[in-house]
């Protein structure tokens, strides 16, 4: 099947580098010490956090660092066909680790000794990155928390089909069975705290590819700053400073 | 599940009494009602409802399959609610499932009236393209994305609104199928019907605190409540469905009277969300 036309012309419309269209709202779920909703083109995932609170479950406590916990749940209806039971399988077990970790090594837990911190993110939509639209929710969430942090984490995919590298890939061309890279990096450190790939690339093509993704994640952070910097001018003007 | 203290309790209870809320409403006064329709793209018809802190998502999928032995001329209607951990971190894990399964089998008397499914507020016989063989079944999920008490009614008026909003894809069916054999059907994605929603219920829950009741309760509201009655009421003014959840008892002659003050407030309940859910429709026509 042919994934990017002669003109150059994804199976959307898109161009090879671009990403689909980013929307960032803050605040989504009022009862959230933090939250936000996040979509990239037709992906639409809810972040909600809650904590710093007190460790629920006592043996769980770390006296040095604040414990961090996540859970990703997909909605019924967030497939093409509707899924039957969605629950704790393997997958989602798989993503709440990795949103998990990725949140972990950029909250500054050792401030905050002895708590806990809950990440909940839910899926309303899927086409293809969830996994990135949920790091760059939980990443506004936790902000909008007020949770201390080393940076803001964002993240994007980029994928490499008909010797095309390509940014953002929806669930068309995620399914297409080319590698998959997604990528989380902290853009102000310039470090990479998240990278995954399946199928095979050569070295020198995975080196593009992957300097596409961090292009992506920049993008992606600008944005996020933009969400930010708007929802602190909100709150500044209602409290009339 | 809400952390209150003794003097927050006696000031709810002591609001309730006199008839003035914490958040300034009267006893029998809602929330007001954001409706947004056409939320899910994937599905065949969606909407978002929010009442104050309680937002709820409800999806409408529609799925050809067989219809039951037993009743060949209806199609089949399946109604699950979800609660995402978002909403409370309670929810996590299984631990939402008991509050899933309660909120499920109460909508699921309210707008489906039975096994038989005689008096239910959708059409079932509307669902069948060919009688006996193929119908419709329809999926509607509910997902409560946050929670801030009255999660019956929000889900309800989501419901109906997911319903208004649905279209449901016209089927062409092959002539020349006969016995046995199952025909060959062409599902257009083209031209679609629309429902029927005129007689979907709304559900309207009163919760006793002290020896008042209360409509559209919030959480802490709903942390003082001695039982809740669950009515869900049509446009004609029948009632379709009840549910009573709490663990006091409750006097009939109370009941009977929570039923017509539920039906005087349903009749306004119902013109909100009607008009809420015409303007939503022209909006995401607009846009």
């Amino acid at each position: 099947m042919e994934y990017v036309s002669p003109e150059g012309l994804r199976l959307d419309g898109r161009r090879p580098m671009e990403m689909r269209q980013i929307r960032g709202e803050i605040g989504v779920v009022a009862k959230a010490d933090g939250s936000a909703l996040f979509e990239m083109g037709n992906t639409k995932v809810i972040a909600a956090v809650y904590g710093p609170r007190e460790v629920q479950n006592r043996s769980q406590q770390l006296n040095d660092s604040a414990l961090v916990r996540c859970e990703y749940t997909m909605a019924n209806f967030s497939t093409g066909d509707r899924m039957r039971k969605p629950k704790g399988d393997r997958r989602s077990t798989e993503i709440s680790l990795v949103i998990r970790q990725t949140m972990e090594a950029c909250i500054m837990t050792h401030l905050m000794p002895r708590s806990q911190i809950d990440i909940f993110v839910q899926v309303l939509q899927a086409d293809g990155g969830t996994r990135s639209a949920c790091i760059n929710a939980a990443s506004l969430a936790l902000a909008d928390a007020g949770i201390p942090m080393r940076d803001l984490v964002t993240s994007c995919s980029a994928g490499y089909l008909n010797s095309t590298p390509l940014l953002d890939l929806n669930y068309i061309e995620d399914s297409a069975g080319g590698a998959d890279v997604t990528l989380g990096i902290m853009p102000k450190l310039d470090k990479v705290t998240l990278l995954q790939m399946d199928a095979k690339l050569s070295v020198e093509t995975f080196e593009n590819v992957m300097q596409l993704a961090i292009e992506g994640c920049k993008a992606v952070a600008t944005y996020i700053r933009e969400v930010l910097l708007e929802n602190t001018k909100q709150l500044e003007y209602r409290r009339g400073i | 599940m809400v952390g209150l203290s003794i003097g927050e309790k006696h000031f709810i209870q002591g609001g309730i009494a006199q008839d003035l809320r914490s958040d300034g409403r009267k006893r029998l006064t809602t929330r007001p009602i954001y409706v947004e329709t056409g939320v899910i793209s994937q599905a065949n018809g969606s909407a978002r409802v929010r009442m104050g802190a309680t937002d709820v998502i409800a999806s409408v999928k529609a799925e050809l399959g067989r219809p039951n032995a037993l009743q060949p001329d209806k199609g089949k209607v399946v109604v699950n609610v979800d609660c995402s951990p978002t909403a409370a971190p309670m929810f996590e894990g299984r631990g939402g499932e008991e509050l899933s399964a309660e909120l499920s089998v109460a909508l699921q008397c309210c707008l489906l009236g039975g096994k038989s499914g005689s008096g239910a507020g959708i059409d079932l016989s509307s669902l069948v393209v060919v009688e006996g063989k193929i119908c419709w079944d329809l999926y509607i999920d509910g997902l409560v994305v946050s929670s801030d008490g009255n999660l019956l009614d929000a889900l309800g008026a989501a419901i109906k609104a997911a319903l208004s909003n649905t279209g449901i894809p016209k089927v062409n069916v092959a002539a020349g199928a006969s016995g046995d054999e199952q025909p060959e059907v062409d599902v257009s994605d083209e031209e679609f019907l629309q429902f029927d929603t005129s007689r979907v219920p709304v559900i309207v829950t009163l919760t006793k605190v002290g020896r008042h009741y209360i409509v559209d309760a919030t959480s802490e509201e709903e942390s003082q409540m001695s039982s809740a009655v669950s009515i869900s009421i049509n446009r004609q003014g029948h009632i379709c469905g009840l549910t009573k959840r709490g663990g006091a008892g409750l006097d009939p002659s109370i009941i009977l009277d929570m039923i017509s003050v539920a039906k005087t407030v349903s009749e306004q309940l119902i013109n909100t969300l009607d008009s809420h859910i015409a303007a939503a429709e022209a909006g995401e026509e607009e846009s």
